[in-house]
């Protein structure tokens, strides 16, 4: 019941926060002094062209008068037409969301299988040669810059080694779309040497976007074991005999993972908002690029647009992330 | 019942549960294993899916076809109606997909009859008419008309986006008229010496299928902002607006094809120059766009797998001074400012000297240039000069940059050096272009000085001098908010002339008396070099095309 609580209240704090959201990129990109419509009808425009294209797409409309007009539509499920591409928001978006959400998801599955582990083998010897070897490649993984993790690992993968291949999602131009997941796509025609390109191309992205958020895993896991290896239950446990192995994996792991989860979530939408730059270094045809050409074209629309995408799986991501730790932790439900 | 769940479960098992929790524990134990065993077989299987992958990401590349070439550009193709945009980012769509009734081809520039045949001027330079060719189809098969090339004015005219700016001062709506089915007569409202030279931008659509697909009269915007209705010498294939087009070979294209092309082209976004650079030396591209910084050309060449075609461009690099506001209103000023400017380092030194000094307000290699200008060169002492006959007050200058074109950052940093040595305070404002061009358009908001470029839209000299310095275009083109009524009479003269040499020698003293008066920081010329695979041959460059044109490339 409490889990139906929890999740009624995340839900209806979604409506203010996106709202919230909404206004205050509005306002920051309506308050550049930049000229969308300068820059998609070309330099050699008149004035007068400019005008009478802000006046169609109502640019030269009073500020609230136009975020109304954009709320409205967006009630509609309208989030308007971009004014670079000429395309609605929605069709440029959801064309690209599969391949950001790809990414992600399949860093992140790879940010927790790595992560978890070593959290608990870096607890377990903690304050040993190899827990400050750990603890190096963690602070790094939080410290580098994705960009240039990004162009080390091409220059290293690609160029030096020749394993992986540069840039892009695929050779050519990947299956036909079905869901948009190249990785489903493939499985379902039964292309497994698409799969395997696709699997291939996703290698040094996902490396860049996976060690950060790793290190993030490893920290809070690590520190979570360190504490409940203290309770007393596990006291009991070694007492009675039990191998050490099975108290660590099993019992103290399932109690250090709450702060774990809560981080997945909010990493997972990280990863999302991160995929700006991964995408842009490796030519990833995702949101994350498409944003970058939103603002490069002051591209109100487009930039909203992505916002509102992102700020939604953000928060709908905290709902999940709450119902997990009522799952993981009985006492969180009750 | 004994679970270890939590604390608070431990704390209340008894015991004399002992023996019943070790074989619990066992339990817990074998099934530890077994999920362990599952774990590792399932990476196992991962790793060895990941190891295929690579194996067959080799045979995969190695199956590019010899007739086939992917050409990496760092300007997205989100749109690919060639009447909604006009700018040199995205020319590869209009070149390609589309025809025009002439065609501008290689460097300098030559305007060659495409699907016109042939046309005649009346001799009071209103009335254009042109002949096109017998047997000219769409990809669709349908014939190209006269009267598809007639509504395709009309469509740039009535969506007044893109190249829309070059006809709507000359050409009315509904005046273009269909004469027959291979006779089309432009009627302009005005002689207009320029618009033989604009013709290539009038691309022909199909009417039929575009009207097909018009909603809420937008003229088929929405449609042909994803879709094609061309007569190019590639028909659309494929396209995703997040990673590029793809195009056939047209077989039956009117221009007869050579023996050597590519069947298949595909044009790429590739947003990073560093991606693109490194993609052309791995041979993931065999082109990409030839706009980029010395040092990345010079690391281009000493990969070895790459060619660089070096060619003077047209594309000029210059300051853009406010002329209307003090003290840039002096002319003392403007000339201090030309003199504190370090030419020589910034060509040289700065940019390795892979740009062409041009001291003029258009290419120095376009006709209409005069060879006789000097121009203006460093000398503190000659600034300090001028700087003393300046009446008004000196205060801080503000300087505009581009995000991101450091070229146009180093520039001003050498400028507020030079304007440091006269004892002029200036601040850089850096800019996205967005940004930039808004403000330029503002007189009240605009920069003292701005650095930017102007690209070839159009093999005449008056898409530089003309453009920028005529009163005429003041708040559009004109950002320097120079007017002159002299330069203002040679200008609109040679707009009106049919005359060749008269127009020639119009702009050439146009040019001479915009130097004169110091009206901006004329730097350089632009230098194209074409960097493509050492395999594919046969690029042909004009500075409209950005040698994007695909039907002259084959590969060996």
């Amino acid at each position: 019941m409490k889990l139906l609580v929890i999740l009624v209240n995340r839900l209806a704090w979604l409506i203010p926060t996106v709202f919230g959201l909404m206004a205050i990129t509005f306002a920051i990109t309506h308050i550049i002094p930049a000229d969308p419509v300068a820059a998609v009808i070309g330099e050699n425009a008149s004035p007068e062209q400019v005008a009478a294209l802000k006046e169609k797409l109502g640019l030269d409309k009073p500020l609230v008068e136009q975020f109304v007009i954009y709320l409205t539509g967006l009630l509609r499920g309208d989030f308007g037409i971009s004014l670079y591409t000429q395309r609605p928001i929605s069709e440029d978006l959801f064309a690209r969301v599969p391949a950001t959400i790809e990414l992600s998801v399949v860093t992140l599955f790879v940010a927790i299988a790595a992560g978890i582990p070593v959290g608990v083998i870096s607890a377990v010897h903690r304050n040993s040669l190899l827990d400050h070897a750990l603890r190096i490649f963690t602070v790094s993984g939080l410290a580098i810059a994705s960009f240039w993790l990004a162009i080390l690992f091409q220059l290293f993968f690609s160029m030096y080694l020749g394993w992986t291949p540069l840039q892009g999602r695929v050779d050519g131009w990947g299956p036909d779309p079905i869901t948009g997941f190249f990785i489903v796509d493939a499985l379902i025609i039964g292309d497994f040497e698409m799969l395997g390109d696709v699997l291939a191309h996703m290698v040094l992205p996902v490396l860049t976007m996976a060690y950060p958020a790793m290190a993030t895993i490893v920290r809070f896991t690590r520190a979570g074991v360190l504490e409940a290896i203290s309770s007393n239950f596990v006291m009991y446990e070694s007492a009675m005999g039990f191998p050490r192995r099975v108290i660590i994996w099993k019992y103290v792991l399932r109690s250090a993972l709450i702060g774990t989860v809560t981080q997945i979530g909010l990493i997972f939408g990280i990863l999302i908002a991160n995929s700006v730059v991964v995408e842009t270094v490796f030519d990833w045809p995702g949101i994350g690029r498409y944003a970058v050409d939103s603002i490069l074209n002051s591209d109100y629309n487009g930039v909203m647009g992505f916002a509102v995408f992102t700020g939604v799986i953000f928060i709908l991501i905290n709902a999940l992330v709450d119902i997990l730790h009522g799952l993981i932790d009985p006492r969180e439900t009750r | 019942m004994f679970t270890i769940y939590s604390l608070k479960h431990t704390q209340v098992a008894k015991p004399s549960d002992t023996n019943r929790e070790y074989e619990m524990m066992k339990d817990d134990v074998m099934r530890l294993r077994a999920q362990a065993n599952r774990v590792a077989t399932g990476c196992l299987r991962a790793g060895r899916a990941l190891v295929l992958g690579l194996v067959m990401l080799g045979s995969a590349t190695g199956t590019a076809l010899a007739d086939r070439a992917v050409i990496a550009i760092g300007n997205a193709f989100d749109n690919l109606d060639p009447h909604q945009v006009f700018d040199v980012g995205r020319v590869a769509s209009r070149l390609n997909l589309y025809d025009g009734l002439l065609r501008w081809e290689d460097n300098p520039p030559v305007l060659e009859p495409w699907l016109a045949e042939s046309y005649e001027i009346s001799e009071d330079g209103k009335t254009y008419t042109f002949t096109l060719r017998e047997g000219a189809i769409f990809h669709d098969g349908t014939p190209i008309t006269a009267e598809d090339v007639a509504w395709s004015m009309d469509r740039i005219l009535g969506i007044n986006k893109g190249a829309a700016s070059l006809f709507v001062d000359v050409i009315e709506p509904g005046s273009t008229r269909a004469l027959d089915a291979r006779t089309v007569q432009f009627n302009l409202s005005k002689p207009s010496a320029i618009f033989l030279a604009t013709v290539p931008e009038i691309h022909v659509v199909n009417m039929d299928l575009v009207k097909e697909h018009i909603v809420d009269d937008d003229w088929g915007q929405a449609w042909l902002s994803g879709h094609e209705a061309g007569s190019g010498s590639y028909a659309l294939k494929r396209y995703d607006p997040a990673i590029g087009f793809q195009g056939e070979r047209f077989a039956e294209h009117f221009i007869p094809w050579g023996e050597k092309y590519l069947d298949e082209v595909e044009f790429r976004y590739v947003m990073e120059l560093n991606s693109r650079i490194l993609g052309l030396i791995a041979g993931d591209f065999q082109v990409t766009d030839a706009y980029m910084p010395y040092d990345q050309i010079k690391r281009l060449e000493e990969s070895g797998t790459v060619d660089i075609n070096e060619q003077e461009s047209m594309r000029i690099f210059y300051g853009v001074i406010h002329n209307n506001r003090a003290p840039m209103n002096d002319i003392n000023f403007r000339k201090a400012i030309n003199y504190a400017f370090d030419y020589d380092s910034f060509i040289n030194d700065i940019n390795s000297g892979s740009v062409a000094r041009d001291p003029l307000p258009m290419p120095g290699n376009i006709w209409g240039a005069p060879s006789d200008v000097e121009g203006y060169s460093y000398d503190i002492e000659k600034a300090k000069e001028y700087m003393a006959k300046v009446e008004e007050p000196v205060r801080e200058l503000t300087i505009g940059t581009i995000t991101g074109y450091s070229t146009t950052e180093e520039a001003a940093a050498l400028l507020q050096a030079g304007l440091a040595e006269l004892g002029v305070p200036s601040k850089i404002v850096s800019d996205p272009f967005t940004v930039l061009n808004a403000r330029s358009m503002d007189e009240q908001n605009t920069y003292d000085i701005y650095f930017t470029w102007k690209s070839t839209y159009y093999a005449d000299p008056h898409n530089w001098v003309g453009e920028l310095y005529s009163s005429s275009t003041i708040g559009s083109r004109n950002n320097s908010y120079y007017s002159n009524p002299d330069v203002d009479k040679l200008l609109d003269r040679a707009l009106i002339s049919t005359s060749m040499e008269e127009r020639r020698g119009l702009y050439e003293d146009a040019a001479r008396m915009v130097v004169d008066d110091a009206a901006g920081l004329f730097i350089y010329n632009t230098k194209w070099f074409g960097p493509t695979s050492k395999d594919l041959k046969g690029q042909r460059f004009s500075p409209i095309g950005n040698g994007l044109e695909a039907r002259w490339m084959y590969r060996e």
